[in-house]
């Protein structure tokens, strides 16, 4: 199985690259600018590859576009979740009072129904990407502080961490120097996962209106293909809902497979299946 | 959320912006009780509520709890039927990868799950009405039941019901078997590393009995878990599967909740929520204690 991880990483990791190049060139990989308006409802031909919209947008230039949108919300959320996640986690397992000050409030942010309140805020604010980073790093921290606090706790109970303690390494030399290291693996998955989440919660918000109508993400392209009602008696959606729409399947196809790929590289107990899986 | 239901309707950026003088908007808040302090508000809403009066929905201006009771029905028939189904593949596809473990079936049915678990469920929903609902012409595209239909016997009922309902919880299905699929393969790998199953196997027992008494049952304890903590988010996360398909459910009615700012109506959703989530748990762990014996003497 090892074997197919790897084969399976290698591909999540290929398709993932291509976005990201799509995403970085996206100015010079578009034939047209995405707010510049043409003929709509187009056909496509050698002229718009993906056709046009209802108010006469370049499709695919539409498209090429999202793809930065949706992956710079993916990643700047991610990244600034692991790296405050993994900041409380550590110092909620290494130090017992404070860690269980932040324990209560993360109990609080997990019991709150996560969807309706991220629709309630998303629908009371200005659309804009700004905003919806803002919404989903309201939730992105608490489960990766939580999982780092658990790993930490067992962390700090082995020798060498003592040894350490003898011979005179202060708190911090020891969480960073010590732990931080053993708990990086776990935030690398956390950081997939927490990716995954937000290109589909950033999509399905976008879905139901609730995002940028200016720096259109996938998401949104399909909002307003959604809403035009030509869709279900023509052949439009076929260059106006699919595309869009595959981009975020192989996206999410991307990370889960790097994700898996990664899990067993970093955790050598689940190469042999005789230890089980802690759940 | 900032603003009320009239400020809504009043707000100029709106559809049809109402205009309304200031002494009518007193008299409209005076008479939905909103110009009374908060905690007034507050102690009336709670002594309501033991009552079972949740307040007045404004905008669909009917009692909350018959607004809610009236979507809930669609909601729990959507959850429970794709739960059901959902489960039972999972733990069955999971099991049979788990067993298959390192082969080529195992490999195959893992890409093949991630795979079609990688699909937001609104664009799953959307595909399904274009080929099914449109193409083929074999399901309707929306709705619950057939509008304005009369029935002949009880069963036209039910058959126009479950017609309805195959699209929506097929794409529930699909979008949800990943979890339980991935969990039920995990602890299977787990349980088949246990040494009881190599004495069972020591002791001559055949594959298949090992399979389902041995493995199998024991492999079956966290999907009772998860099955009850995802039930409660199931059902807001109809949400994009009932706008896709017009079902009539919470979800939908959450979602105009917020877009017409009506307080009572959020509220009690909340709290249908709240009690679906803790019911739902409380079940799990009765079900945990006669699944698992060890548990109850601790």
């Amino acid at each position: 199985m090892t074997e197919g991880r790897k084969i399976l990483g290698s591909i999540g990791l290929g398709i993932l690259t291509i976005f990201v190049i799509v995403a970085v060139l996206a100015p010079h990989i578009a034939p047209y600018d995405p707010h510049q308006m043409y003929r709509p409802m187009e056909h496509p031909s050698s002229r718009h590859l993906l056709g046009t919209n209802d108010i006469g947008n370049d499709i695919l230039s539409e498209i090429i576009y999202g793809t930065r949108v949706s992956l710079f919300i993916a990643f700047i959320v991610s990244a600034i979740s692991m790296l405050v996640g993994t900041s409380l986690g550590l110092i909620a397992g290494y130090f017992d009072k404070l860690g269980f000050l932040i324990m209560r409030v993360v109990d609080i942010f997990l019991t709150i129904p996560r969807l309706p309140l991220i629709i309630i805020i998303a629908a009371s604010m200005r659309p804009s990407i700004w905003n919806l980073i803002a919404i989903f790093l309201i939730f992105g921290w608490t489960m990766t502080a939580r999982i780092i606090r658990s790993e930490v706790l067992t962390l700090r109970t082995r020798y060498y961490i003592d040894a350490t303690k003898m011979i005179g390494g202060g708190d911090f030399y020891i969480l960073w120097r010590h732990i931080l290291p053993n708990v990086i693996p776990l935030v690398v998955v956390q950081f997939i996962m927490e990716a995954i989440h937000v290109i589909l919660a950033e999509s399905g918000l976008s879905f139901l209106g609730l995002g940028d109508p200016v720096a259109r993400s996938w998401g949104m392209v399909l909002h307003y293909a959604f809403e035009c009602p030509i869709i279900y008696v023509s052949d439009v959606w076929m260059w106006w809902m699919l595309p869009p729409g595959l981009c975020i399947v192989f996206t999410v196809l991307g990370l889960t497979f790097v994700g898996y790929a990664l899990e067993e590289t970093l955790d050598p107990r689940l190469k042999n299946p005789a230890y089980g899986r802690e759940l | 959320m900032p603003g009320d239901a009239l400020s809504y309707l009043t707000d100029p950026g709106a559809d049809i912006p109402v205009r309304m003088t200031e002494e009518k908007r007193e008299i409209l808040l005076a008479y939905y009780g909103l110009d009374k302090p908060i905690l007034e508000q507050y102690i009336n809403y709670m002594v309501g509520i033991t009552r079972g009066d949740l307040g007045w929905s404004i905008y669909y201006s009917a009692p909350v709890l018959e607004v809610i009771l009236g979507r809930l029905k669609w909601t729990l028939l959507l959850v429970g039927t794709s739960t059901a189904i959902h489960v039972t593949l999972g733990i069955l596809i999971g099991a049979a990868s788990a067993w298959a473990h390192g082969r080529t079936k195992d490999v195959c049915l893992l890409v093949s799950i991630l795979s079609i678990s990688s699909f937001p469920s609104f664009f799953l929903g959307i595909l399904m009405v274009i080929f099914f609902g449109i193409k083929l012409d074999i399901f309707p595209i929306g709705g619950a039941q057939t509008a304005f239909a009369t029935y002949q016997s009880p069963f036209g009922e039910i058959f126009d019901i479950l017609h309805h309902l195959i699209l929506p919880a097929a794409t529930l299905v699909i979008s949800h078997i990943g979890g339980t699929y991935l969990l039920m393969r995990n602890s299977m790998l787990g349980v088949l590393g246990e040494d009881y199953i190599m004495t069972a196997r020591a002791k001559g027992l055949s594959e298949r009995y090992i399979l389902h008494r041995h493995a199998l049952t024991n492999a079956l304890l966290p999907i009772v878990t998860m099955t009850a903590m995802t039930i409660g988010f199931m059902i807001m996360g109809t949400i994009f599967v009932e706008t896709v398909f017009a079902y009539p459910g919470i979800g939908n009615l959450l979602y105009n909740a917020v877009l017409y700012h009506d307080y009572p109506l959020l509220q009690g959703i909340f709290l249908f929520m709240t009690i679906a989530i803790v019911g739902a748990n409380f079940l799990a762990d009765m079900i945990y204690v006669r699944l698992d014996p060890r548990v109850d003497h601790e």
